[in-house]
């Protein structure tokens, strides 16, 4: 698999496929240029032998047989290499001229293979081929006139051998120009192959080089690197959440296990088992699995689950919805809630995951700031586009910490007494991000505002 | 009230089993999809609760087949899969209700208990009352003993809900699903918040209280404490 062998490369199976096309091309158009100079040939010779006859006829016609005979063993002495032989017999089919053979006399046009005849002037004694057209005079002699077509076998022949070598010429110049681009090809594939094989063995940073040749092989190798980016991203993404699994459930699964050690002891010791442990236990497991759905819930919507269902999102009703849930509960925690929201402001989207982000953010709100501090809803159309706030005069974040905040399981320090896992605003980023939105924090002056834009 | 249970685990099943007859409840269990069609459509049952994850035929086309044969019973589909698309997926299918695993015992009691009597009140009965609490359906009004009972919006979609579920149990997940529209958890005391002030005005003042607190289960609005 390490090295393509030549003989089985693409590169070849291209170049054959290349020669084919130009053997089978070139052989066509040679075929096709000696069919047209043959007819062509043809047609002169029996032009030629028409023209013959009808003078030969005009003779007997005027001048008398003859001057016939005599015309025609003048003609057959002076066509040189006997081009032009002739025949004449009389309706006894006795030959009175010509060297054409009397068996030859016939009305009509015939090819005529003569075997050798000693000319004298014609040395080699080679088979003549003719091409014969007889005509029968009015008292019934038969006046043949022959071409000599041996010119035209050897045109024809020539022709025939110069189309093969072409053909096979034309092929392997072919067969080598296709031999070069696609060993040329081969060898950048193979380089764009083996960085393949390189980041499959695990060195994932790594990214193609571009293939060459032509903007869609870059393309390509462009688009395959933007799928090994997003692949590593992802993977990245699935290393963080095992991490933190394995760090952050790590301690309330410790704490669980303490209390059903404290329950066991407590079964056989003085300290009998309490229903408060066992709903302590309860409570503890329910905690560990609420953080395992809320993990789920963000790789889920990270890995772009739930768009499918997207549709139109009243984002007033929601904030109206949700402001009033929170109205009585921000009271009893000693906080004035209040709402800014813009009527009829909708988005493309999921209403429930909306109304979840939106809630997470009011939740973090009441949760993270003193009583007695103020938070407002709002949603607003901007030039932007579409944003929703929830901004208090609490505490705040610091602007270091801003980015951390919205990791999975990042917990200032100073709201570690506080419930909650850490998850709640990486889940608000993931939902934003889901609808192509921004979650944006930034310093209310005092206090911490959240934003969630999106893009009108 | 008979109920069908498939599930494939057989420790959740012999669990969940236990739970629903102690709370009074005749069970048939099956493990496979195609033993619940069988018992499905040869037996009457109040509530089908069906895993949506079993091998072979799972609990969709389960739902799926019995809803095609004309088996209109209340379904619930029990499902380790928490996502929005499957909720709703399952819904379409013709579930009436969907809990997501794992789930204390009290959920599915209350939930089993509040699809059993369906269909509910009819769209035509216009006042519920318990005790000497009245509600008016369609001015929206509240009157205890002939007093009036001015509530928000909030507080009476909640007292309607606890109404028309009079004598049973509602947990807090059923009451974030329909009144808030709230599919998750908020984790604040959210309901505990408008409770208290649905409490203060129904009930203060009166000689009993209406509105019980269920432990480690929910509310109930009953005339019987």
């Amino acid at each position: 698999m390490r090295k393509l062998s030549l003989l089985r490369s693409g590169a070849f199976r291209f170049a054959i496929l290349i020669a084919a096309i130009f053997a089978i091309g070139t052989g066509v158009l040679l075929v096709e240029v000696e069919r047209s100079v043959g007819r062509y040939a043809t047609e002169v010779a029996s032009d030629s032998v028409a023209a013959e006859l009808a003078v030969l006829q005009g003779e007997d016609r005027t001048a008398g047989r003859g001057d016939l005979i005599r015309s025609i063993t003048l003609r057959e002495q002076a066509v040189r290499e006997h081009q032009i032989r002739y025949l004449l017999v009389d309706n006894q089919a006795h030959r009175l001229a010509g060297s054409i053979p009397a068996a030859a006399a016939r009305v009509g046009s015939y090819d005529l293979v003569l075997p050798a005849i000693d000319h004298g002037d014609e040395g080699d004694g080679a088979a003549v081929s003719l091409m014969t057209v007889g005509v029968r005079l009015n008292d019934g002699a038969i006046l043949v006139v022959g071409s000599d077509t041996s010119d035209l076998k050897d045109l024809r022949r020539a022709l025939g051998l110069s189309t093969i070598e072409f053909g096979i010429g034309i092929s392997l110049l072919a067969l080598i120009g296709g031999l070069v681009v696609g060993t040329i090809f081969l060898r950048r594939l193979d380089r764009v192959n083996r960085a393949v094989e390189r980041i499959m063995q695990g060195s994932l940073s790594e990214r193609l080089p571009a293939i060459g040749m032509s903007p869609e092989f870059d393309g390509l190798s462009t688009n395959l690197n933007l799928m090994l980016d997003r692949i590593e991203s992802l993977m990245a993404g699935l290393r963080q959440v095992s991490t933190d699994i394995a760090h952050d459930l790590r301690t309330p699964l410790t704490r669980l296990r303490q209390r059903l050690e404290d329950m066991k002891a407590g079964l056989s010791g003085a300290e009998p088992v309490t229903e408060e442990q066992v709903e302590a236990a309860i409570a503890e497991t329910d905690s560990i699995l609420a953080i395992f759905r809320a993990l789920l819930r963000i790789s889920s919507l990270e890995a772009g689950a739930g768009k499918q269902r997207f549709g139109e999102v009243d984002l007033s009703e929601i904030l109206n919805r949700v402001f009033r849930a929170y109205l009585p509960v921000a009271e009893d925690t000693h906080h004035t809630l209040s709402a800014d929201i813009a009527s009829d402001v909708t988005v493309q989207g999921d209403a429930e995951l909306l109304t979840q982000a939106i809630t997470n953010l009011t939740e973090n709100a009441l949760v993270h700031t003193p009583p007695g501090s103020h938070i407002c809803l709002s949603v607003s159309r901007a030039m932007s586009g579409v944003v929703v706030a929830v901004a208090d005069n609490g505490p705040g974040i610091p602007a270091t910490e801003r980015d951390k905040v919205l990791q999975r399981f990042y917990r200032l320090d100073e709201s570690r007494h506080t419930q909650g896992a850490g998850l709640g605003l990486a889940l608000v980023s993931a939902i934003a991000s889901l609808h192509g939105g921004q979650l944006l924090l930034s310093d209310n002056c005092p206090g911490l505002r959240v934003e969630m834009t999106f893009g009108g | 009230m008979k109920l069908l249970l498939l599930e494939d685990d057989a420790d959740t099943r012999d669990h969940v089993a236990k739970v629903l007859r102690a709370a009074g409840h005749v069970i048939d269990t099956c493990s496979n999809g195609p033993d619940a069609i069988f018992l499905g459509t040869s037996n009457s049952y109040g509530v089908l609760i069906l895993d949506r994850m079993v091998p072979g035929v799972d609990g969709l086309s389960v739902l799926k087949a019995l809803r095609s044969a004309g088996v209109l019973t209340p379904a619930i589909f029990l499902t380790a899969m928490d996502n929005v698309d499957d909720r709703v997926e399952g819904l379409e299918t013709g579930a009436d209700d969907y809990l997501v695993k794992p789930f204390a015992g009290s959920e599915l009691l209350a939930r089993v208990a509040a699809l059993g009597r369906r269909p509910p009140i009819q769209d035509a009965v216009t006042r519920l009352s318990v005790a000497d609490l009245e509600v008016d359906l369609l001015k929206r009004t509240v009157t205890r003993a002939g007093r009036r009972i001015d509530l928000q919006q909030q507080e009476y979609k909640l007292l309607e809900y606890l109404i028309r579920h009079a004598g049973e149990i509602v947990t807090r997940t059923m009451l974030l699903e329909n009144v808030w529209s709230f599919h998750f958890d908020p984790g604040t005391n959210l309901i505990e918040s408008h409770m208290s002030r649905l409490r203060a005005k129904v009930d203060r003042g009166f000689d009993r209280d209406l509105i019980h607190t269920v432990r480690n289960a929910g509310y109930r609005l009953d005339a019987e404490t």
